[in-house]
This record gives C-alpha cells, sequence and structure tokens, in this order.
C-alpha cells in the first residue's frame, strides 16, 4: 500500500504528461494519414530522424528553436519520401514504411560516427535543449498549479494539437476531403476530390508532427541522442492508431494509457523491479490494448462522412 | 501466376500482353538496376561521411570475399538471414507479413542455449532436443499475435512488430538476472558439447545450419509447388477472397502460417546459439531478423530467389566487418544501402505495372 501511494502522486500526474507528449505528436500525425487511408508504419523512422537533426541543428544554430526546424524539416523529407512512392508510385506501405525505418536507424547511426566520431549516442554541452516555460498565475494555484506548469512547449503544444488536428479533420474543408479520400476513396474521386494531393497533405503534416514528437525526445528533458531511441514509440502510435481509428480524442486517450503505463513504470524502476522487465511494460500495455480492443472493432460506414457529403453537394 | 521466379510474379498483365524481355529476366534486370541505383545512393551517404565511396566499396568486397576465410565468414553471416528469410517467405507467400522474426530469433536462440547449457543428454538426442526447443520456443511468441489476426484481424505487423521489443528485453532479462555466467559478460554458461551443431570447417564457425537453411528454402520452394496446400496457401497469399470462394479455409490457414512461420524464426535463433555462440549472449543476433524479412521481400516472396539476396546481405555483413576496421565508414552504412535497395526496388516495380489494383497480394511492391 504504501509503495502505491508513493507511486501515485502529483509527480506521477507530470511525468505521465511528459512521457504522453511525444508519443501524442506522433500519433496526431498518424491521424492525418490514418484518415485518408494510408496505414503509416514510417512513424518510428520520422520520429528517429527528427531526434537526430534536432540534436544536429541545435548544435548547428545554436538555438533550440533551429533544432526543432532541423528536426522537422528532415521528417518531412522522410514524409515526402513516404508519400512519393505510396501514393505516387503505388509501392506498398507496409514495405515502403520499413525500409524507411531501417533508412532512418542505419543513417543516423553512419552520420553520428561521421560527424562526432562516436558510436551510439550524441552527448554535447552545445546541444541547446528546449526551455521550460513556466505559467505565472498557474503556479500559484499550490500543487495542483505546479503540476500544470513548467513543462517544455512541445509538452503544451501536443495537448494543444488534439483539438487543433479535430479542428482541422472535422470543421475544415482539408479535413473532410482527407476523410472521405480514406473512407471512401471512389466517392472522393467521383467528387472530383484530388485523392492523391490529399494523401500527399496528410503525409506531409504527418511527417510535421512526427518531427516535432522525435525532437521533442532529444532536446525536451534529457538533451542527447541516442541510437534507435524511438524505442519504438513509432509503433506503439501505429498500434494506437489502430483502436482509435485516428480520432484524436481517442488517440488521446490512448496515449495517456502509454504516457501512464510508461511513467509508472518508471518509478517501478526506483523501487527495485527489475528494470528489463519495468522497460517492457509499455509495450505489454499498448500490445494488451490493441488484442483488447481491435476484437471489437469492425468495418463500420461513418454516418457522419455521409451526412457531411451530401451538406457538401448541396451547397 | 505466369513465372515462378522473378520479382514480377502474380502479375496482373497476362504474359502475352507484356512486350519486352520475358517476366523472369524483367524482374532480374530490376534488381540489378535497383543494386545500381542503392550503390550510388550509398556512395553519396560514403561521400557525406567524408570517405571515398571506391575504397570504401573496395573493402567491402575484400572483407565479403578475400580469401577463403573471408567466404566461409560471409556464409557464416548468411546462415540466420536464410534461416529468418524462409520464416518470412513462408508468411509473405501467404499473405501475411512476420515482421517479428527478430523476436522469435531470439526466443528460440535463448530456449536451444537453455537446453544446451541445463541438460546432460546423449550427443545427437542433445542437438535434436535443442532444435525442437527453439522452435517451439519461436512458435510460442508468435502464438497471440496469430491468434488474434485469425479469430479478429488484428493487425499482424504491428502486434509482431511490438512482440520484438519485449523479447529483446525478456531475454535480456532472463541472460542477466537469471542464468548469467558467473563472471562472464550478460551471457549465459556455455551449451554442453553434445549440443552444439556439427561444423562445416575446421578454421570456421560455419556450420550445418548453412544447409538447413537452404534445405528448407528448397523444400518451401516445392512444397509450393507440387502440393495442394501449398497452391491453397499462395493462392490465399495472391487473393485472400477467391481463395475462400474456392473453398480454402482461410482463417484456420491465416493462423497455421504464421505458426509456421514463428516456427522457421525460432529455428533461426537455434541454429545459431547451437552453431556460432554455444551459448546465449545479450544481443547476440542483431538484425538478422529484419535482414531475412528484407532478403524475402526483395525476392518477392520467392525461397530460391531469397537464397540469393540472402548469401548477398550475408557478404555485405562480413564485409562491412573489415569495413569498418579498415575506413571511418560505419558498418551501418550497409543497412542504408539495404533499405535504399528496397525502396528502389519498390518504387520501379510500379513504375511498370500501375494498374490493377484489386485481388493483388497485399504485401507487393
Amino acid at each position: 500500500m504504501e509503495v502505491l501511494e508513493k507511486i501515485f502522486n502529483f509527480a506521477l500526474i507530470a511525468a505521465t504528461l511528459r512521457t504522453t507528449a511525444p508519443i501524442l505528436l506522433v500519433s496526431l500525425g498518424g491521424s492525418f494519414t490514418t484518415k485518408a487511408g494510408i496505414f503509416n508504419i514510417g512513424l518510428e523512422g520520422q520520429m528517429l530522424v527528427g531526434a537526430f537533426f534536432g540534436v544536429l541543428g541545435s548544435i548547428w544554430t545554436g538555438s533550440a528553436l533551429g533544432g526543432l526546424l532541423c528536426g522537422v524539416l528532415a521528417a518531412v523529407v522522410m514524409a515526402a519520401t513516404f508519400s512519393l512512392l505510396v501514393v505516387t508510385l503505388r509501392a506498398n506501405e507496409v514495405v515502403v514504411g520499413l525500409a524507411l525505418n531501417i533508412l532512418a536507424g542505419g543513417l543516423t547511426i553512419s552520420l553520428t560516427k561521421a560527424i562526432f566520431g562516436t558510436r551510439g549516442s550524441i552527448v554535447s554541452g552545445d546541444i541547446v535543449g528546449l526551455p521550460p516555460i513556466d505559467i505565472p498565475f498557474i503556479e500559484d494555484l499550490g500543487r495542483f498549479g505546479r503540476v500544470l506548469s513548467g513543462y517544455t512547449p512541445l509538452v503544451y503544444l501536443a495537448f494543444v494539437m488534439v483539438f487543433v488536428v479535430w479542428l482541422v479533420l472535422y470543421r475544415t474543408k482539408l479535413g473532410l476531403y482527407i476523410r472521405v479520400t480514406g473512407e471512401k476513396p471512389e466517392a472522393a474521386e467521383a467528387l472530383g476530390i484530388p485523392t492523391a494531393l490529399m494523401q500527399h497533405i496528410a503525409s506531409l503534416l504527418c511527417g510535421v508532427l512526427a518531427g516535432l514528437a522525435g525532437a521533442h525526445l532529444s532536446l525536451g528533458y534529457i538533451t542527447m541522442f541516442a541510437e534507435n531511441m524511438s524505442s519504438g514509440r513509432g509503433f506503439m502510435a501505429v498500434a494506437v492508431l489502430i483502436f482509435s481509428n485516428g480520432d484524436p480524442l481517442k488517440v488521446l486517450l490512448g496515449c495517456l494509457l502509454f504516457g501512464f503505463s510508461d511513467a509508472a513504470s518508471l518509478r517501478l524502476q526506483t523501487f527495485g523491479f527489475p528494470s528489463y522487465i519495468v522497460l517492457m511494460v509499455p509495450y505489454l500495455v499498448t500490445l494488451g490494448a490493441l488484442f483488447a480492443l481491435t476484437y471489437r472493432q469492425r468495418p463500420k460506414v461513418i454516418r457522419e462522412t455521409l451526412e457531411s457529403l451530401s451538406l457538401l453537394r448541396r451547397t | 501466376m505466369t513465372t515462378d521466379s522473378s520479382a514480377t510474379k502474380s502479375s496482373v498483365v497476362p504474359a502475352a500482353d507484356r512486350k519486352g524481355p520475358p517476366g523472369w529476366a524483367e524482374g532480374l534486370i530490376g534488381q540489378l538496376l535497383a543494386i545500381a541505383l542503392s550503390l550510388v545512393g550509398g556512395a553519396v551517404i560514403i561521400l557525406m561521411v567524408g570517405e571515398n565511396p571506391l575504397h570504401v566499396f573496395a573493402t567491402l568486397l575484400r572483407g565479403a570475399f578475400g580469401s577463403t576465410d573471408r567466404i566461409a565468414g560471409s556464409l557464416l553471416q548468411a546462415t540466420p538471414i536464410i534461416i529468418c528469410g524462409v520464416a518470412a517467405c513462408i508468411a509473405l507467400r501467404g499473405g501475411l507479413f512476420n515482421i517479428g522474426v527478430e523476436g522469435q530469433l531470439y526466443l528460440g536462440g535463448f530456449a536451444a542455449a537453455w537446453v544446451g547449457f541445463s541438460f546432460a543428454m546423449p550427443p545427437v538426442i542433445h542437438v535434436v532436443v535443442a532444435v525442437a526447443a527453439a522452435i517451439l520456443a519461436g512458435c510460442l511468441w508468435i502464438l497471440i499475435p496469430a491468434l488474434f489476426r485469425a479469430k479478429f484481424g488484428t493487425n499482424e505487423v504491428v502486434t509482431t512488430i511490438l512482440a520484438n521489443y519485449i523479447a529483446v528485453l525478456l531475454t535480456s532479462y532472463l541472460t542477466i538476472s537469471v542464468f548469467k555466467r558467473p563472471g562472464g559478460w550478460s551471457e549465459t554458461d556455455p551449451i554442453a558439447v553434445t549440443a552444439r551443431l556439427p561444423q562445416l570447417l575446421p578454421d570456421s564457425r560455419l556450420n550445418i545450419g548453412l544447409f538447413i537453411g537452404i534445405g528448407l528454402a528448397i523444400g518451401l520452394h516445392l512444397f509450393l509447388r507440387h502440393t495442394s496446400a501449398g497452391y491453397a496457401m499462395g493462392a490465399m497469399g495472391a487473393n485472400p477472397k477467391f481463395a475462400e470462394y474456392g473453398g480454402v479455409r482461410t482463417r484456420r490457414n491465416v493462423f497455421l502460417i504464421l505458426l509456421a512461420s514463428g516456427a522457421v524464426g525460432g529455428l533461426a535463433g537455434g541454429v545459431e546459439t547451437l552453431g556460432v555462440h554455444h551459448r546465449f549472449m545479450e544481443g547476440f543476433a542483431p538484425g538478422f531478423g529484419f535482414d531475412g524479412v528484407i532478403a524475402a521481400l526483395l525476392a518477392n516472396g520467392n525461397p530460391i530467389g531469397m537464397i540469393g539476396t540472402a548469401l548477398f546481405f550475408g557478404a555485405l555483413r562480413a564485409g562491412s566487418l573489415l569495413m569498418e576496421v579498415e575506413t571511418n565508414a560505419s558498418r551501418e552504412i550497409i543497412t542504408v544501402i539495404q533499405a535504399f535497395i528496397i525502396l528502389c526496388v519498390s518504387a520501379q516495380i510500379l513504375i511498370r505495372r500501375r494498374s490493377g489494383r484489386t485481388g493483388e497480394r497485399r504485401w507487393k511492391f
């Protein structure tokens, strides 16, 4: 009981929000591709190059913002390659996604050795991390307030993006077009929606968010790059996307579950549980959730979309 | 289903309608072109890394084929890739992805080593039991993903990938916290001599695993070609709906195919621990499972073609060891080249064949 009390406290909530942020960002990116009808297994690689070039850009430019931009740019290049091959050349999305993940792993390790002469990781005092932001008024609300303040900007952004992505997908024409492209490609073509363009746009938006997620890994709370530091988060995001069907609010719930299991497992480690077992927890939770939720999922016509389609025709 | 030996297998366009060289030649030219393009891509990366590409490639070649020892080294590296490739081919030909070969390899490797160092048995029986343990471990590791894929359609790509991470952590835990050799560095006790796989050459760790792999690949090829079960499996992979219409019990077969794939993945790990390392070490076989999956994909699921790509990858791996010693390029350059090859192959095959997406295999390039 005492252990439980020590684990479940405000610090755990704060840790949960921190660990949720990267997977939430990358999953929200995946929302776009999922809604556009692309199975995007390449999230892992996009995140990894985001983390690597985030560090590189931070050292080159001497600013965290520069790092962020470099990371996002690199991830967008990956995303553009992905959609060029998958959408324009109609290559298999799983094959291309896997190849890009392998490419990301090999490229980051090779460049690490070439640029820094080290194997495995980049640790340097020149890496400028993202500064934590204190929100002045909330700070004064005592313990509860402190839980909501003092995170790096990307943590706030991740949670804000839930609503932004929701708005884009459900309240804009672009979002509607993307959803129709994914759900009813034939209908989309009949309506004259440029489906290929929609899929390209979705993939690029996904790249932006995956790049941010990666940069958060290497410039957020830890300012370093380690080989394969995305450690499967991109794949967990794919799992979340499968059972949430890319709906931003469900994505948020799935990611909070992951973030919580990650944060709780890190705390368990401090109580002497073997680290290897503890490190398994997030993967097990993700798999468990996927197994538990997918058996209920059936292919379904999204009534809402059809309604908005008829609305669209009327106007 | 026009030709069996090329990357253009099961093209929607009938052979007679196609102009130009026959399918297999077209496929081969495509593969070679992809490799050439990838080497150019690799050369660009090597330039970025600040090395001379020609020097690096020459070192790579020398490392792979420079002497009989080095050729044996290449074959040694190719062995687990061939067996993992068979595992991936089984799934691919059934229209499924088993990206979890890496995880099955780790579990199989550990199970075989465990039988090897925990029990004393007569010579031949010991090896057989250890290999059986590896196969069983591989099966068990894919059991739940296979069950959910067959019953509920849970995407096996993601579940098998996530299972990889758990497999690596689990075997590391068992090695370091439970079975660590006293004084050793994250490895178990060595296996008994009775559990070792016979070696082929006196001075090399090359073992009969190579022939096990080639035998399995040929066996799979014959199974797919000459048995009705193999035909049903191929039909399922080519077009599941049609196969079901024709009376193939798809769900049951999905389960069995994934299980068989996992079993071979486990075997690959067993061969690696029993034949090469003679113990289980943490991170004993980095990336062999993934290499196998790539080799199988590049051969479009054809087991015989896969042997070729796996041998190529084995040579790349062996060559990269020397390359890392003699140049500043890291050995991960070869994974970059491998990734380029897949991207080139996947892109250019589709430039040729853009139409007719319905009813095709879901994994085809």
